[in-house]
């Protein structure tokens, strides 16, 4: 065994060539294969970054005001004056209001009482009542905070010194950029899972065709055969990498303020690890069709504990220590260090090496699954 | 229509005996729905923010622990030495409240004492939830203060003794803001909107794959009778998945019927028709299994979770792709499905949801029915 492994080390260079090129042509020719390395990631990039924005705008806000004075106006336009609330219909009682909010055509409900004015006027709380749809819980939450402050505006009158004031400073993506954490954990997903549909698709074309035995037939050993084969795909999934990255550079203005070798080690690792699952899930399936099936049961679970679109602190407690496992919730953190915080090495080793563990780990399982299936 | 009859049996059969295309058709959605809606949250509680204490009095260490003691903060320590910034850069912590020195004598001076809040803005939503408790938690202890220190109520002392406004915000469908209520009943749409198109692009591209269609062409089948068989077996298939998600909403998220419950079943019979009508228009047009299974992956699972409201809402989508989300029928469904988990409006708020679902669903009838018809008459 040594001594094979030796000998076949000794011509392994033009060996290894012959075969190696021979994938790319395949590949290449397969034009699915060359489309599914430009388009999805393209569109799922654009996609992703254009829609999933989690801000809260324009609610549609609903007002009952029962006092009709000019305190009651302001209060009003103190709720609507920025773009979070949008003022849309009175009402002239707070059943219809309510009745409003039931069926959906309202996010929110601010009923305003008779002796509001009066009251104010004599010194006393006066006190208004605000119905929030609940049904989108974050919504909700920000909704009540926007609510709480115009309150908190009213009650300041200029003159009069709040007793603290809270200066908040929003760092890294002061212009609250949303797709630049979207992108981040879109990107690590894209690799990933996209990685993984390439690979078993190009893995498992020698079992659909039958071609195996004629591998076997090769003086080429086995370990040469694997290396071939996952060396092209790696070289074209880091070419589709590159490609989102530009991406995510041009469209979204993502910036790299960190390590660029670091965040392309990180890379080199995601595209390990969508190789490693691709095949091994080709190992399992029989036809091209049935990877893909499989890659349902994979998939969907890793999209979910990633925190690439929601952040894991979100996730329930029990769940969250699951995304350890996750090669793209570790890649979506160093990424956001990285590209966003300009965190350096000091900081995302653990990640890196994280992505590193998980990438030889599957590889090398795979791979030693796909030999023992040519033997 | 006995033909169709036929037809469905024959499609049935054929999945009872595919025991992965039955997991994929029974088990996987269960999963899923289970999985996703668990876990996709933006409601954070338990932000790690550390506290650079400057001022180090009886009155500071009382401000930051009012940040320890909110459910929405939790403290963790940090080195006097250290700059709080590190803690950002390092991803430790996700804000930082420093507080200043003087702060104390400040506040009790009735000066305007500051203190300033870092907040790493690399997840934006998380950011504004941070920077909007923070405020509350503020403004609450400000108030406490106020009554401490000169016996007045607080918002008289920052008002000065002129009245001030109380806001009683009441949480109307989901009081607790529970995360699992909102995004559960999507996620429940989700599952609805990839399994029964998948499994009927399957179904279909088969026939293309395996030459069967050929079969299907000879015999005295027509085109109606073929795509009715076909779609009909896959809504069978649609309302087991339905009945399965239905228990996991009920039970692993603790949602029940609010209304009545007639609009849901009518819409939900129209969605899965309009799903498995797209499956199956795909599968005509794409004989190959792979190829088509990609495409209404892109299609089902793409439109469905990012153009239909099912997470973000479809007014932050830019405008030059909102409308492509006036054509994605899960967009209407989603409305009926969160009425009847949580708000219960029914008919009267929500008849006008179903007719767009229903007329998608025919456009993909009717392209479908074109299609088998030109080959068939091709072969």
């Amino acid at each position: 065994m040594e001594n094979d492994a030796a000998h076949a080390g000794e011509r392994m260079t033009p060996r290894f060539w012959s075969l190696a090129l021979k994938e790319l042509r395949q590949i290449r020719r397969d034009k699915r294969l060359v489309l599914s390395l430009i388009v999805p990631p393209v569109v799922q990039l654009l996609v992703f970054g254009l829609a999933l924005d989690p801000e809260v705008k324009d609610l549609r806000v609903g007002i009952v005001d029962e006092s009709r004075t000019a305190e009651s106006r302001e209060l009003v336009s103190a709720l609507t004056e920025n773009r979070t609330l949008r003022l849309k219909a009175a009402y002239p009682t707070p059943a219809e209001l309510e009745r409003a909010i039931a069926d959906g055509r309202l996010d929110l409900g601010v009923v305003v009482p008779h002796e509001f004015a009066r009251q104010l006027g004599r010194g006393q709380t006066a006190d208004v009542q605000v119905l929030i749809n609940g049904v989108n819980a974050n919504t909700a939450q920000l909704a009540q905070g926007h609510v709480q402050a115009a309150a908190l505006w009213l009650n300041t009158r200029p003159g009069v010194a709040a007793p603290i004031e809270l200066r908040t400073a929003l760092l890294y993506n002061p212009g609250l950029e949303h797709t630049w954490f979207t992108v981040t954990g879109v990107l690590g997903a894209l690799i990933v899972l996209n990685g993984s549909l390439v690979a078993a698709t190009a893995m498992i074309k020698e079992k659909e065709r039958g071609t195996v035995e004629q591998l076997l037939m090769t003086p080429a050993s086995a370990v040469e055969v694997v290396t071939a084969k996952i060396a092209p795909l790696f070289v074209l999934l880091m070419g589709m990498t590159g490609l989102a990255l530009v991406v995510a550079h041009l469209v979204f203005h993502m910036p790299i303020r960190g390590s660029f070798t670091v965040l392309v080690t990180a890379c080199a690792c995601c595209v390990l690890t969508g190789i490693g699952i691709g095949t091994f899930v080709a190992t399992l399936a029989r036809s091209a069709t049935q990877a893909q099936l499989m890659l349902f049961f994979v998939n969907p679970p890793l999209m979910a504990l990633s925190g690439g679109f929601t952040p894991i602190e979100a996730m329930p407690k029990w769940i969250q220590p699951f995304t350890y496992l996750n090669p793209i919730a570790h890649f979506a953190g160093l990424a956001r260090a990285v590209m966003v915080r300009g965190s350096g090495m000091d900081v995302v080793y653990v990640q890196l090496c994280a992505l590193g563990v998980i990438a030889t780990v599957l590889v090398g399982f795979s791979a030693w699954k796909f030999r023992g299936q040519m033997s | 229509m006995k033909r169709s009859l036929a037809q469905v049996r024959k499609e049935l059969t054929q999945i009872l005996r595919d025991r992965l295309a039955l997991a994929l058709a029974l088990a996987l959605p269960v999963a899923i729905v289970a999985l996703l809606g668990t876990t996709i949250s933006l409601t954070v509680s338990d932000i790690p923010i550390v506290i650079q204490d400057l001022d180090q009095t009886p009155l500071s260490r009382q401000y930051a622990d009012a940040f320890r003691s909110s459910i929405t903060f939790r403290v963790i320590s940090q080195p006097l030495a250290e700059s709080p910034e590190t803690a950002l850069t390092s991803g430790r912590a996700r804000g930082a409240l420093i507080i200043p020195e003087h702060f104390a004598r400040d506040v009790l001076r009735g000066r305007n004492a500051e203190a300033q809040l870092l907040v790493d803005a690399t997840d934006t939503n998380t950011a504004l939830i941070t920077k909007g408790n923070a405020a509350q938690v503020t403004s609450a202890f400000a108030s406490g203060l106020g009554a401490r220190t000169t016996g007045l109520s607080a918002p008289e002392v920052i008002r000065g003794g002129v009245g001030s406004v109380r806001v009683n915000t009441r949480l109307w469908f989901n009081p607790g803001r529970e995360p699992r209520k909102f995004y559960g009943p999507g996620m429940f749409v989700l599952g609805l909107s990839i399994f029964p198109p998948l499994l009927a692009t399957l179904a279909m591209s088969r026939e293309g794959e395996q030459q069967t269609i050929l079969q299907v062409y000879v015999s005295g089948i027509t085109a109606h009778e073929f795509l009715l068989g076909k779609i009909i077996a896959g809504v069978v298939i649609g309302i087991a998945e339905w009945i399965l998600c239905l228990g996991v909403v009920f039970t692993l998220f603790g949602l029940g019927i609010a209304g009545d419950p007639t609009p849901f079943i009518v819409a939900t019979l129209a969605y899965l028709f309009c799903g498995v009508a797209f499956g199956t228009l795909v599968g005509v047009a794409i004989p190959s299994q792979a190829a088509a299974m990609q495409a209404v992956q892109l299609g089902g699972f793409l439109l469905a979770f990012l153009l239909s409201g099912l997470i973000f809402p479809v007014e932050n989508i830019p405008a030059g792709l909102r409308w492509i989300s006036n054509v994605v029928q899960a967009r209407y469904y989603i409305v009926v499905v969160r009425d009847v988990f949580l708000q219960g409006a029914g008919w009267a708020a929500m008849w006008w949801q179903i007719p767009p679902i229903a007329a998608i669903g025919l456009v993909f009838y009717a392209l479908a029915w074109k299609t088998t018809r030109r080959m068939q008459v091709n072969a």
